[in-house]
């Protein structure tokens, strides 16, 4: 269907960076001079964390997380009526939907979600669906709206934590938080919480290519809520990188535990 | 006085045992009593020396019509059978996206079920307080105003004036003083004004 | 997944007969179901496969188109994954009902054959940045009868194998028009080397034991899955948790390593009977489908 509201540009149109070589060649090297590519040390830090509560007055809840350069936006609606009819239960639904902004990544993406962005949304779905009581809102739905503003790299792990602290500032009564954390395997090392750029490293000529796993953890219950993984690695490899997400995992979760609590007591000051 | 304790979803609260009861916004697992909403707690003991560990937030509460709650609704449709509305509040608290709910003919008042007209008791546009029978079907919960409290509060007259209630099935134009058929609910006493005849 | 009503009773017969390693139709927690498989039965198609497990019938047809490659990957071809739910296997997919189950399906598969070395795709370039082959591999639903992923995912690898690649000679002058030669000969064909691609593992978990392969009862059962996509030299290509329920990360290491023995002996048994398959020839007996 032609677009009518946006100038969109000629339909033979090309992305800059096709021409641009050093954009297009994308590195092997994991570290250089010791640090990794974007200056942090070890293997297992992750980049410096912003999270805020309770941003938008006309959703229930909401919340904004900052991941370095990554920034992610979530708004919860609800419970309200079930769209679909049909679908009648005991138990209350949650829809889930992840949508990139045109400007987000480097290359512009279109304004309709792409299959993706849908895949993003089930994924979502699937670690905020064991952490939320859906017993407590019978016949109804929440709706949980993710926007990613600025991709660099663990888009879908700052989405989870991004909605878990929504629903908690919604007011949604859940059995726990859910903290996400990514994990880059590149030939031996592990890289947590992979910026955009170490997720596209070029595989070293000779090793397995790697791979990136998401992790979506409940830390007070110690389950594993969400665990999604591509690529090509061995078991043993691919365990030891979930164990580094779990152990992540128990760090953000103070940083989110604290954000909840300053927000409710800002709350409590301002009424 | 100490400030309040703020909790998150998921932070233990308490061990379960006989005299520590979970109340609203707290779960019970394995022997613990854990907290489900991010808000501050409140520890009320009761007469028989009970604790009851809830947790409250001043968020408006995720409020959804429960069995037996007390409802206010605006009618949308009446038909002979049964009569729709809309679900505005949820006891005192009023709902950001209405529900949908039915009021069957049967349902409308207690006695004479079988020889009520619906078009006498409740007209587009009235709004109602109701009691929730039941969660429904996918379309619309169950309402019942089988009750003396319970009926239109709030209706328009023909001519366009508020209707002033005479009687539990009349209500009455201040304009023209035509009278006209509602179920009505019964007014509390402290609203009542006498007169001095 | 088509639902089955069970009553609390029956649930509870479940739950313990796999605690003692029992399960409904006698068989133990790790063995899979019987499975037909057979390839080359659609003449339109570039490779086919269909594959019969239990009561689930999937069928595969694999279609080589010659197109542009993608502007950010110029010197590879690519695989595009499609699966249809027919409204023949349960009437909730008639339209667009089949959607959601297909999307995740296609997902999945995605992620599986998304790693490079899978499959080699840098040979199934032609041209770099001009001509490349794309395998449109679509899969579709016959029949319902639990365990859909795994059984798709082997159907897919069981017809990238059957799969015959017509050669092609693309010859250039100097300033002329790219001339394509595609060879009409039957016998003049490059096949794909599957060895590296994986199937997918359902393990799904019920009570605190995990089983493989559950039939539609037991699916109904289970609140939480893992599947895994495993190749026959024992790695990893994905790994997704489905479900409304949690795991415990000492299960999930559990599951990942049963996963993995079984995931493997899959891979080298359906190798073995794709080869024995193709040297019968065209003397091999063809059954009819959904029987």
């Amino acid at each position: 269907m032609p677009d009518t509201r946006r100038i969109t540009g000629p339909e033979e149109t090309q992305s800059p960076f096709a021409f641009c070589p050093q954009f297009l060649a994308q590195s092997a090297e994991a570290f250089s001079d010791g640090k990794r590519r974007d200056g942090r040390k070890a293997e297992a830090d992750h980049r410096p964390v912003f999270l805020k509560a309770g941003l938008i007055s006309q959703a229930k809840g909401s919340a904004f997380a900052e991941l370095d350069k990554t920034k992610v936006v979530c708004a919860v609606y609800g419970p309200h009526e079930v769209a679909r009819r049909e679908d009648f239960s005991m138990q209350g639904q949650i829809s889930c939907e992840v949508k990139f902004a045109p400007f987000s990544c480097r290359v512009r993406r279109q304004h309709v979600q792409d299959g993706r962005e849908k895949d993003l949304s089930t994924q979502l779905l699937e670690a905020l669906e064991p952490a939320v009581r859906l017993d407590s809102f019978p016949k109804s739905q929440v709706d949980v709206f993710v926007t990613v503003l600025e991709n660099d790299g663990s888009a879908l792990s700052a989405a989870i934590t991004c909605a878990s602290l929504a629903l908690a500032d919604a007011g949604i009564e859940m059995y726990d938080l859910v903290v996400a954390c990514t994990a880059r395997i590149h030939g031996t090392s592990i890289l947590v919480d992979p910026s955009f750029s170490e997720e596209n490293l070029k595989t070293v000529s000779g090793e397995k290519p790697g791979g990136q796993v998401t992790l979506g953890f409940m830390p007070s219950l110690r389950q594993v809520s969400a665990l999604c993984y591509h690529g090509d690695t061995d078991l043993d490899v691919l365990s030891q990188a979930t164990q580094r997400c779990q152990d992540t995992c128990h760090k953000l979760y103070q940083v989110v535990q604290d954000t909840l609590v300053k927000s409710v007591e800002q709350r409590m000051n301002n009424s | 006085m100490a400030a309040p304790m703020v909790k998150v979803p998921g932070q233990r609260l308490a061990r379960k045992d006989e005299t520590t009861k979970p109340g609203t916004g707290t779960y019970e697992q394995n022997g613990f009593i854990y907290s489900s909403l991010a808000g501050c707690v409140q520890k009320e003991t009761s007469s028989d020396g009970s604790v009851q560990i809830s947790v409250i937030t001043d968020v408006q509460q995720t409020v959804v019509p429960s069995v037996e709650a007390i409802v206010t609704a605006r009618i949308t449709n009446v038909t002979p059978r049964f009569c729709k509305c809309s679900i505005l509040t949820v006891g005192k608290i009023p709902l950001k996206e209405p529900f949908r709910g039915m009021i069957r003919k049967e349902d409308v008042r207690a006695t004479e079920k079988d020889k009520v007209e619906t078009y006498k008791c409740f007209r587009p546009g009235d709004i109602v307080v109701a009691r929730v029978l039941s969660l429904g079907d996918s379309q619309s919960y169950l309402l019942t105003t089988a009750e003396n409290e319970l009926g239109v509060v709030i209706a328009t007259s023909e001519a366009g004036a508020s209707l002033v209630p005479i009687s539990w099935c009349k209500m009455q134009c201040p304009r023209t003083l035509a009278e006209e058929f509602r179920k009505v609910a019964r007014v509390q006493q402290e609203f009542l004004q006498y007169t001095d005849t | 997944m088509v639902d089955v009503n069970l009553s609390e009773a029956e649930k509870t017969f479940i739950v313990h007969g796999i605690q003692d390693n029992f399960r409904e139709d006698g068989r133990s927690n790790e063995e899979y179901r019987q499975m037909d498989l057979e390839t080359g039965l659609m003449s339109n198609t570039s490779g086919s496969a269909r594959l019969r497990l239990a009561n689930t019938e999937i069928l595969v047809g694999v279609k080589a188109e010659l197109e542009e490659p993608k502007p950010e990957k110029p010197d590879v071809g690519r695989l595009e994954f499609f699966v249809d739910c027919s409204a023949n296997a349960a009437p909730e997919f008639e339209g667009r009902g089949g959607e959601e189950l297909a999307t995740e399906m296609m997902n999945l598969l995605y992620r599986a054959y998304s790693a490079s070395t899978v499959l080699d795709v840098s040979s199934l370039c032609l041209q770099s940045g001009k001509l490349c082959w794309v395998l449109y591999v679509d899969v579709l639903l016959l029949e319902c009868g639990g365990n859909l992923f795994d059984a798709a995912s082997i159907a897919v690898k069981a017809a990238l194998f059957n799969t015959k690649i017509p050669s092609v000679k693309v010859r250039q002058e100097e300033g002329e028009e790219t001339e394509l030669e595609v060879s009409d000969d039957p016998y003049d064909v490059r096949r794909l080397d599957v060895s590296a691609a994986p199937t997918v593992l359902t393990l799904s978990k019920i009570g605190h034991n995990h089983i493989v392969d559950a039939s539609q009862k037991e699916e109904a059962c289970c609140l939480a899955r893992l599947m895994m996509a495993v190749t026959a030299s024992g790695s990893v290509t994905a790994t997704v948790k489905e479900g409304r329920g949690s795991l415990d990360p000492d299960s999930i290491t559990e599951m990942m390593q049963v996963g993995k023995r079984v995931g493997k002996a899959v891979n080298e048994k359906l190798l073995e009977t794709l080869k024995e398959e193709e040297q019968k020839g065209l003397k091999r007996k063809t059954v009819g489908f959904l029987r």
